[in-house]
């Protein structure tokens, strides 16, 4: 029994190396205080509304990284809604969408966490300027009339000698020639210029409106000065871009060039942080806490080979879909388990977890309900194909072809009936689909349909589990934060794969063994 | 206690071999993965054979590429019955036995009919790797026809039974004969309803009897009893299946035969990973079997 023996050293060998590993990372993690000067916030956005139908939508917009500020942790909380995709492709805005099950009041909570750091230690991606990008910061608007002829007249007596000394005559006029104005003062760019009295917000729309009608890129910026309260306020600003950077100048506070590290912006060239389409009683509160210094936000940010190891330092947009990746070995381990221990027999080994996976992305009434009509529709063209007796790979191509334009099919019928707000929703892994569908022909056509039906059942129940496993946020971000957690797991697997005591279902099997 | 299952010591009391214990103990260290071929592929297995004069059906044609398929007829004009198996098919699948024909028209034992064209269909999925193991394109095997010996006319309905020799380190452990009944469609998978006995390794005679692991006394469709036929030529069949358990290099090994009316015992094909059923046939657990083997050979 070396082998068995061997087994028994590997696992402990892991056990230990996966141990020592999470201990060496609360070390480092305890010894990586934060640089002085630097803090860490929470940014809590608390949202109410009132869907006026199923599939009424709603976007918040979350801050953004700057050179001072990197977002390192974020929490979006809901019920009720369904989750879209985070769109940050564009530069304006890194903005959630989530839809509505159905009508009435809804909450969402999205916790945001901060550091930042005064001495500007991040370089966030930045998007090139396209000439789109420059028609469109340098368009007028309803709010920024950039070519009324107010701007225009105000703007002929702010003459500089190049670009930059213009945009800063602007910005001197916007801080001192407009006097600060009250709540009732309107917010627009003419107004504020004709009576002289601007509203912070009205004062950065008349700076974008002057710079756009002096032919200077130029957008509006919403976004917070992070400070302890629970009722933080937007504040609004400008960026001008000047030579090939967007400066930002913030004329309500008489900043520009460089704004302080507590200035983070959360929309651009947009004023509402939380809009929705089909909702009412739209209700959205900003808080904003001080954190103890904690994990996530270690002083090393790049420059040491050490944050390698470090998998939450990687872009937010990224956590995600990592972290459900390494779930998957989690549900590895359920079907594995499953297999050798229960003694359930499924449609391929890791059908069950792949179709976990793809339940996870989409939510799993519309996965689960994609994937029973695509099986359906599925067989049925698969016993109408096998009277063109076609050869196997072709034919297995073609049942991939209609399982995609099943998919399709299914997308847009869902679209239409308002049951699926996101295109995701049904990305079901395709080729297992095809797979099964032959699998599950074959076995039915040449075990029994019942045969067929009880692998098809065990094969969802695994899933389930699976899927339950996934699912689990909190473990997610857990393996996250200590991938060697994963020791563990393959300490599981190399027992499991030793283990050769009966299956559960060999109890009932042999049953009649025992009797005499 | 009268629990609708067994408790793992109950069966491990019985000296039940199970499913994870086959594979870790038996089949992964005695089963050398590149002596594999050697029973995946009956063609294969042949050869081992017959060099050994270990007997085995005889081969009329063998089909390897599309293009003779063109010429099948001109194979199987000379025999009126013949069997069509996959090489590296498994668990019977595939097969299709021909028990007369006109070169149009194939009549099967049952009386299913197949048009050639059909027939021709068939083959080339077959071909491409359909009932292959792990789907990889396979070769056809066309074979003679085993004439069901009459020992067994009794006890099978619509095709021909096969007696499984279960060896260890190349002696017979358990044995058993896979009796076609309707439900399993002429075939003798046991999963798919056959009944099985236990031949005691001694007599050759059948004892016991199984169905859907369930014990059974009596074939479900004749309603004769399973228990107490003598299979003929009981020791040539054990001396073949010694003797290529020896070829094979292969620890835990299952030979399956069939009894051909005029030529005995005849190696139909053998496999690397037996089913544990066998145990149910012989209402009795493998593992003191094997222990035992273990014992003597060290």
């Amino acid at each position: 029994m070396s082998a068995r023996r061997s087994a028994w050293w590997v696992a402990a060998v892991l056990v230990l190396a996966g141990l020592a590993c999470i201990a060496l990372r609360l070390y480092v993690r305890r010894q990586a205080q934060l640089a002085h000067d630097d803090s860490l916030w929470r940014i809590t956005y608390k949202v109410k509304f009132n869907a006026a139908r199923t599939g009424a939508g709603l976007r918040a917009s979350a801050p953004r990284d700057t050179t001072h500020a990197r977002i390192f942790r974020q929490d979006v909380r809901y019920a009720g809604l369904a989750a879209q995709r985070l769109k940050s492709t564009r530069e304006l805005s890194r903005e959630f969408a989530l839809a509505s099950l159905g009508s009435g009041p809804h909450t969402m909570t999205a916790r945001f966490d901060l550091h930042l750091s005064p001495k500007g230690r991040w370089r966030p991606t930045e998007t090139p300027l396209t000439p789109q990008l420059r028609e469109q910061y340098l368009r007028a608007t309803d709010t920024i009339p950039a070519s009324a002829p107010l701007v225009l007249e105000t703007l002929a007596k702010l003459d500089g000698t190049d670009t930059t000394n213009r945009v800063q005559r602007i910005f001197d006029f916007c801080v001192h020639d407009l006097r600060h104005g009250d709540e009732r003062t309107p917010h627009d760019a003419v107004t504020t210029l004709r009576q002289r009295v601007a509203s912070p917000l009205g004062r950065a729309r008349a700076f974008v409106a002057l710079c756009r009608a002096a032919g200077v890129p130029a957008r509006v910026v919403t976004g917070f000065a992070i400070q302890e309260t629970t009722e933080l306020e937007p504040q609004f600003w400008a960026e001008a871009r000047l030579g090939e950077r967007w400066t930002p100048f913030d004329p309500a506070n008489g900043l520009s060039g460089t704004l302080p590290e507590h200035f983070v912006p959360v929309a651009r060239d947009r004023i509402e942080i939380v809009r929705g389409t089909d909702i009412s009683e739209l209700e959205a509160k900003f808080e904003a806490i001080r954190l103890p210094p904690g994990p996530g936000a270690s002083r090393f940010g790049r420059g040491r080979f050490g944050a390698i190891f470090d998998l939450t330092r990687l872009p937010l947009d990224m956590q995600e879909p990592l972290a459900i990746m390494l779930l998957l070995p989690l549900g590895a381990l359920v079907t594995t388990l499953f297999r050798t221990v229960i003694g359930m027999r499924t449609f391929g080994t890791f059908t069950p977890s792949l179709l976990a996976l793809s339940f996870v992305y989409a939510d799993w009434m519309t996965g689960l309900m994609t994937f029973a009509v695509v099986l359906a529709l599925g067989l049925t063209s698969r016993a109408l194909l096998d009277r063109l007796k076609l050869l196997v790979v072709p034919r297995l191509s073609l049942i991939l072809t209609l399982v995609v334009l099943c998919i399709m099919l299914m997308v847009s019928v869902l679209d239409y009936f308002n049951l699926t707000p996101s295109a995701q929703a049904v990305i079901l892994p395709m080729v297992i689909l095809t797979m099964t569908i032959e699998r599950f022909y074959l076995t039915s056509e040449e075990d029994s349909p019942a045969f067929a039906l009880e692998l098809l059942g065990a094969t969802l129940l695994v899933g389930v589990c699976c899927y339950g496993v996934l699912r689990w946020n909190a473990v997610g971000r857990l393996f996250f934060t200590f991938p060697e957690l994963h020791f563990f797991t393959i300490a599981a697997l190399v027992l499991l794969g030793r283990y050769s005591g009966y299956r559960l279902t060999e109890l009932w099997r042999f049953r009649d063994l025992g009797k005499r | 206690m009268n629990l609708p299952f067994l408790l793992p010591r109950e069966l491990r009391a019985l000296g039940v071999l199970g499913m994870n214990q086959r594979n870790a103990e038996f089949i992964l260290p005695g089963n050398p993965r590149s002596h594999y071929p050697r029973v995946d592929d009956k063609l294969l297995t042949k050869q081992f054979c017959e060099p050994h004069g270990i007997p085995v059906p005889e081969t009329y044609a063998v089909i390897e590429r599309h293009g003779d398929l063109r010429k099948f007829h001109q194979l199987v004009a000379e025999h009126q019955q013949f069997v069509i198996k996959p090489c590296k098919g498994s668990q019977g699948r595939g097969i299709v036995v021909v028990a007369s024909h006109d070169e149009t028209i194939f009549t099967t034992p049952g009386g299913e009919k197949w048009a050639l064209p059909d027939l021709l269909y068939h083959l080339e999925t077959m071909l491409a790797g359909l009932y292959s193991l792990g789907g990889q394109p396979d070769r056809i095997l066309i074979e003679q026809r085993i004439v069901r010996h009459p020992v067994f006319e009794p006890v099978s309905v619509g095709g021909t039974p096969d007696v499984r020799v279960v060896l260890y380190r190349s002696v017979p452990v358990m044995a058993m004969v896979r009796l076609p009944t309707r439900a399993s469609r002429g075939r003798a998978n046991l999963h798919q309803g056959a009944v099985a006995a236990g031949i005691d390794l001694k007599t050759g005679t059948t004892f016991g009897g199984v169905c859907q692991n369930r014990a059974v006394e009596v074939h479900p469709d004749t309603k004769a009893p399973v228990a107490g036929i003598v299979v003929p030529c009981w020791s040539d069949l054990l001396a073949a299946a010694t003797k290529l358990a020896g070829v094979m290099e292969l620890d835990y090994l299952g030979v399956d035969f069939v009894l051909d009316a005029e030529r005995g015992p005849v190696v139909l094909e053998a496999n690397a990973r037996p089913g544990l059923a066998i145990q149910i046939a012989n209402r009795t657990g493998l593992l003191p079997k094997l222990r035992s083997v273990d014992a003597t050979r060290r």
